[in-house]
């Protein structure tokens, strides 16, 4: 088909094995431009093909044709629209308003085909047709439409599909989660339930800007860490156990014997030789916890870390314990401005039972200090810093644990409190010229 | 074209809103087979790459299969997932967290006319619709940012330098012939809205030139104090200064050896534009991992600190990433993710080894933490 | 402070800013020193509601605003 403008650069882009998004954006262009539903489009027909024409001038200058809108929106919401407007809108005046929408995901990126559908009839008449399968944080991002449809795509998502924007700006973003128990034998809680629920208990904090900067939630069911939520979210939530690991003698030695695939398959691709239990288990277990004497499997449970890499290696064999429960951490962010910095662990292992009300009284304790004592654009994890781990530790009621901490510090420059040191901090210069002249 | 309303009243937008209803529960979409199942899983098992046989205490079978593609998705091709996952899947279909379709099948034949069907399915310029694999030790989809396709402060295109990537790549995301699983992301500027901070590569767009100012427009378009105050390193200053034709008008400064390059300003005021044809290109990092497998969490460092950005193909950074993953997957052992490589043989060796180059640009010199990636020690090894 | 009052000094205090029409939630925190940050945050929010005040984002950050006040409505074309 003949598109409005030539994209000789993007149109290197369509060969080569892996699925091209130039095809992909065409395909649609070709749809709108065909329209054999007859779709009343609320939106530029041509968007699509102008949006390719002004990637192609992006690949010619090298520079973005985009500019940042800060005032769109939908009403009372200060998250979930970003506001995009083209730097040529004469040459592409598809795409001259083209804003973002953030919808927000169903747990585990879950969805029926039915749901799906509807999303694809209401973006395909009043927006683009494009999206996102999904965004760094987890949403449905619906790609590109003009001001006038946002209010109408909110409201018909809220009445027709039950559903609800996500959040940007200074808001709680949207909180994401692991497959975790929905299909994982490695998950230890439900990462999916308390995704669900803290989302909603937090659905004021989701859209109505609350907090000085951005603040992300995150839950991975085990330390395999599948969401990133350690590297990347505020308040980050593992799932760990703290009682012993599950072994089954008769899948050791299957897995030994060469009768089970080691790594669930993961390594099948290459010639490693036999499998080697010692080697590949035994010897690269962090914390030289375990032995095997080619008859039995033993692991000295405490002396464990739950790094998972043995289960990783026999998951036919091994198992996570029964006593699960979640280790938060906090502080998680990008590098920007200071540097980055991962989650440090806060409360080792916690329960994870429903209505939650350990987690919502943490969780709040922590926003209380934030919002009081943060900076305008400091996260949660800068503000630790700043402030300390002792603040920390004050605010939130925690115990301090050695747990808390990769070692203890190097320098004895301990900021002593007055009522911490017998006596306190007032004195008697009088008496003490009793004994020591001037 | 018609406006058509969706009953919403631009008069009276409190009228029967709907607030704070939240997403759908993820739990309504599940399969039948997961519903039964939920927490009960006994193990898995990567029968070939991408496709996952997940088994149920209660003997039940599950079996994915994961399909590459890309995270920017017309209707049109949700459309055809649509298609598919209701004629093998029961109606019900998801994604994984690095952008992967994943079709959810309770039997090995079914699974295997699936994966027949969708390796047919090709795009007019040869490529795969979907693509099979992203298991095990191998590479994933690349998780990516927006790029020149729809962000204001991009240094470069996030889909392109993908697919490019992904091109090259693509016998390692169809095989698991890797030392460990490698993590491949992007971000196509410093903000990271995509974290790509703890990524075996990270692809990373910088500019390295500060904003220009459009003097005689900023005071109409923009509030100063704003720009000024959107700049994380204050080196944003009030001036006045004098244009051609002899007015004086309010306008900024910037402290240009102070500037960071992150286009904040650029978000507050579009009179402060930093895009750059020669300025701005590809940062490469590695080294860093999410998991606590084995060894800790970890960030990514600094491995090449520019390439030029080639449209439309971006040919050296694809072969920079090439080589780092064909010397690693040459040299590393079994089970170690390429940053603990890197660091059994020592930073110096990897450059020895992958013959990067080693700048000072490598080299730490921001603030603080700096000081530690020094080296304090007479261990190190010549190259 | 009772409500409208609250509102009425935030409004009267962000009439008088020149040069700068977007402010962040720890600006109005200033105003009302008396109160908790929650109960600003509560009552700002409430004041977009309300359609006195609106929200300007970055994306990242969220910044507030008299109603139609200031120079970004015209760069953005909105209105």
């Amino acid at each position: 088909m003949e598109f409005k403008h030539k994209t000789p650069l993007l149109d290197q882009l369509e060969t080569g094995p892996w699925p091209s998004f130039v095809t992909d954006i065409k395909q649609e262009a070709e749809s709108r431009k065909k329209n054999e539903k007859n779709i009343e489009y609320q939106i530029p027909v041509d968007c699509c093909e102008d949006l390719l024409g002004v990637l192609e001038l992006s690949y010619v200058h090298k520079r973005t044709h985009w500019k940042h809108g800060g005032i769109v929106g939908v009403f009372g919401y200060g998250g979930g629209v970003i506001g995009r407007y083209c730097d040529q809108p004469e040459m592409f005046p598809g795409v001259a308003h083209f804003h973002t929408l953030r919808v927000n995901q169903p747990a585990g990126h879950f969805y029926t085909t039915e749901y799906l559908e509807k999303l694809c009839d209401l973006w395909e008449r009043r927006g683009s047709g494009l999206t996102n399968m999904h965004g760094s944080t987890g949403d449905i991002i619906f790609l590109g439409t003009t001001t006038e449809q946002l209010e109408e795509i909110f409201y018909e998502m809220t009445h027709n599909l039950d559903q609800d924007l996500g959040g940007s700006g200074s808001n709680l973003r949207t909180p994401s989660d692991c497959m975790g128990e929905s299909m994982c034998e490695f998950a230890c809680y439900d990462t999916q339930a308390l995704c669900y629920d803290l989302t909603m208990e937090y659905q004021d904090e989701l859209h109505r800007p609350a907090f000085p900067y951005k603040f992300k939630f995150k839950f991975d069911g085990c330390p395999n860490c599948c969401v990133a939520s350690i590297a990347r979210a505020d308040l980050s939530f593992i799932g760990i156990w703290r009682d012993d690991i599950r072994i089954d003698q008769e899948a050791v030695k299957a897995y030994v014997g060469g009768e089970l695939v080691p790594n669930a398959g993961a390594h099948a691709g290459r010639d490693w030789g036999k499998f080697d239990i010692q080697k590949e288990v035994i010897d690269l277990c962090p914390t030289k916890c375990m032995r095997w004497d080619g008859e039995k499997l033993e692991i000295n449970n405490p002396e464990c870390t739950r790094c998972m890499h043995c289960i990783n290696v026999m998951p036919r064999a091994l198992r996570i314990g029964n006593d699960r429960g979640v280790c938060l951490l906090a502080g998680a962010k990008a590098p920007i401005l200071h540097g980055a910095q991962m989650s440090t662990l806060i409360v080792p292992f916690m329960k994870v039972e429903e209505p939650y009300d350990e987690i919502k009284e943490l969780i709040e304790k922590l926003w209380d200090w934030w919002m009081e004592e943060g900076l305008n654009r400091e996260r949660l994890g800068e503000l630790m810093k700043r402030q300390g781990f002792q603040k920390l530790l004050e605010v939130t009621g925690l115990k301090p644990i050695p747990q808390m901490i990769q070692e203890p510090r190097s320098n004895p420059y301990i900021f002593w409190k007055e009522e911490e040191v017998p006596g306190g901090f007032k004195r008697d210069i009088k008496e003490f010229r009793k004994y020591h002249q001037r | 074209m018609a406006f058509i309303s969706s009953g919403y009243d631009p008069e009276n937008p409190l009228k029967d809103r709907i607030t704070d209803i939240g997403p759908r529960k993820g739990s309504e979409f599940y399969p039948p087979i997961i519903k039964k199942n939920k927490g009960k899983w006994l193990y898995h098992e990567i029968l070939e790459p991408g496709i996952i046989k997940r088994v149920a205490e209660s003997g039940d079978e599950l079996y994915t299969i994961r399909a590459g593609g890309c995270r920017l998705m017309s209707v049109s091709l949700i459309r055809e997932i649509i298609s598919i996952a209701d004629k093998y899947c029961d109606g019900y279909v998801r994604w994984t967290t690095r952008n992967n379709v994943e079709f959810m099948v309770d039997s090995k034949e079914k699974a295997m006319s699936l994966k027949e069907d969708l390796l047919s399915r090709k795009q007019p310029g040869g490529c795969y619709k979907f693509p099979i694999g992203g298991t095990g030790a191998g590479i994933t989809n690349i998780v990516h940012t927006q790029g020149w396709i729809h962000c204001h402060t991009p240094a470069t295109d996030a889909s392109g330098t993908v697919k490019a990537t992904l091109d090259v790549l693509f016998d390692d995301f169809t095989n698991m012939k890797l030392p460990a699983k490698l993590r491949i992301s992007m971000a196509c500027c410093l903000n990271m809205c995509g974290a790509v901070h703890c990524s075996d590569i990270a692809i990373l767009g910088y500019h390295r030139k500060p904003p220009m100012i459009d003097h005689e427009y900023i005071d109409k378009l923009c509030e100063i104090p704003l720009a000024i105050a959107a700049c994380p390193t204050g080196a944003i200053k009030p001036a006045k200064v004098e244009l051609e034709d002899g007015t004086t008008v309010k306008s900024v400064a910037v402290n240009e050896e102070r500037c960071m390059f992150c286009g904040n300003c650029y978000t507050m005021c579009p009179s402060m534009p930093l895009a750059d044809t020669e300025g701005d290109g590809i940062v490469l990092l590695a080294g860093g991992k999410i998991s606590n497998r084995i060894t800790a969490p970890k960030f990514s460092k600094v491995v090449v600190a520019f390439i030029p950005n080639e449209t439309p193909r971006w040919p050296t950074m694809t072969e920079t990433i090439k080589k780092m993953v064909d010397t690693y997957a040459a040299d590393a052992r079994k089970y170690e993710r390429f940053g603990d490589w890197a660091e059994r043989i020592g930073w110096e060796k990897f450059f020895e080894k992958t013959g990067l180059e080693f700048t000072h640009h490598l080299i730490d010199d921001f603030r603080d933490p700096a000081y530690y990636t020094w080296r304090q020690t007479t261990q190190f090894k010549f190259t | 402070m009772d409500e409208e009052a609250a509102k009425k000094l935030i409004v009267e205090t962000l009439e008088k800013k020149k040069g700068k029409s977007k402010f962040y939630l720890k600006d109005f925190y200033k105003m009302l020193p008396d109160e908790k940050s929650r109960t600003v945050k509560n009552l700002v929010n409430k004041m977009v509601q309300e359609g006195m005040l609106e929200y300007w984002s970055s994306g990242s950050t969220t910044l507030y605003g008299l109603k139609g006040v200031g120079k970004q409505a015209g760069a953005e074309h909105e209105e």
